[in-house]
């Protein structure tokens, strides 16, 4: 649900990576966050535990300049991908505009990947949403592992129909993190411009 | 689908700009925030005298997901949600209290302010705001986003990220 300010003229964009745990979405935000220009970024924010797992979420602003006289802006988050986070994951979805589901590509996270997306569909349920009205782009990241399960089998799990966006990536080495970023930005301003 | 962050246009922001002003007056609180529930900064007001702020969009994102916790603890126990939260330091504490179902109300003070006067002074701001919004008849202004929005916004996002090849 995108919101408007009309007292700052502002829109804003809430776009959530999503995905099981230690599949990389802390480190998307860190490579965002360290690439995109300083004047277009605001500070991120990590809620981690001690052993740097993701407690709450971590947050990136980023602006993207005016359009049509109004400052757009988008706020990145990641949700907690342990499974014992789930209200977590519930509270960050609210408002959600878009997500970028990060799946690992190592075989023995398969079956994380299949419950993460599971656990998605159920939570944007509890907010009144689905995976066909909110944008959803799927980044397969980690391809650099020697035993990477190939990307259709993969993508057979978390988008079985096909219908979304796939890219690949290795996100600790910057490859493949602006892609999915830039497509979901893309698909929410389209969506708002379809409704407008 | 594109909402109002709150019902807050024109006159009645100029309005609600004063009683945030008033607010830091009365209750010498160093910064004044209405955020939106998602953690977007709706209005906020700095005491001439206060420090620079750190960055309001962390500030704003921080203090709307720690209500959306302590609401689903209150939840928990059965509660709707708890009415006020105080976050209390050695040096900088804050204050808040929820607008409606939309927003938040957000002191942040120093030692120099006493608790109590805050929170009276806050929850008569709060009352001032509503009472605003209550009688906001303005017309929500119009935007146009079908057009050439998207466009626009995507040469932008073309420009902040190049052809999208991040290595």
């Amino acid at each position: 649900m995108s919101t408007i300010n009309f007292a700052a003229r502002e829109i804003n964009f809430k776009l959530v990576y999503y995905g099981p745990g230690l599949s990389g979405k802390t480190t998307n935000l860190k490579q965002i966050h360290a690439h995109v220009p300083g004047e277009s970024k605001g500070e991120m924010v990590s809620l981690q535990t001690e052993d740097e797992r993701t407690l709450f979420f971590d947050f990136l602003p980023l602006d993207l300049g005016k359009v049509n006289g109004f400052k757009t802006r988008f706020h990145l988050y990641t949700v907690p991908g342990q499974v014992f986070y789930n209200a977590s994951r519930r509270l960050i979805l609210r408002g959600v505009d878009g997500v970028v589901f990060v799946a690992d590509s190592a075989p023995n996270r398969q079956r994380a990947n299949a419950e993460s997306l599971r656990n998605l569909r159920e939570n944007l349920t509890e907010h009144g949403l689905s995976l066909r009205e909110v944008p959803y782009v799927i980044q397969v990241n980690k391809r650099d592992l020697p035993d990477a399960l190939p990307v259709d089998m993969i993508r057979a799990v978390v988008d079985p129909e096909g219908l979304a966006p796939c890219f690949e990536a290795v996100a600790q080495h910057h490859q493949g993190v602006i892609e999915p970023l830039k497509a979901v930005s893309k698909l929410v301003l389209e969506k708002l411009a379809q409704r407008a | 689908m594109l909402v109002p962050t709150l019902e807050l246009y024109g006159e009645a922001a100029d309005r609600v700009g004063e009683v945030l002003v008033d607010l830091l007056a009365q209750s010498r609180s160093r910064y004044a925030l209405l955020v939106d529930r998602q953690g977007f900064v709706i209005l906020h007001r700095r005491a001439a005298w206060a420090p620079k702020p750190p960055s309001l969009d962390s500030l704003a994102t921080l203090i709307a997901s720690n209500h959306s916790a302590n609401e689903a603890i209150a939840k928990l126990f059965g509660e709707h949600g708890f009415r006020e939260t105080v976050q209390q330091s050695d040096g900088v504490s804050t204050y808040v209290e929820a607008v409606g179902e939309r927003a938040l109300l957000v002191s942040v003070f120093d030692a120099s302010a006493p608790l109590g006067k805050v929170k009276l002074f806050t929850k008569r701001a709060l009352e001032r705001i509503l009472a605003v919004l209550d009688e906001t008849r303005e017309a929500a202004p119009t935007a146009d986003f079908g057009g050439s929005f998207s466009a626009d916004a995507g040469a932008l996002l073309d420009e902040l990220f190049g052809d999208g090849k991040s290595a």
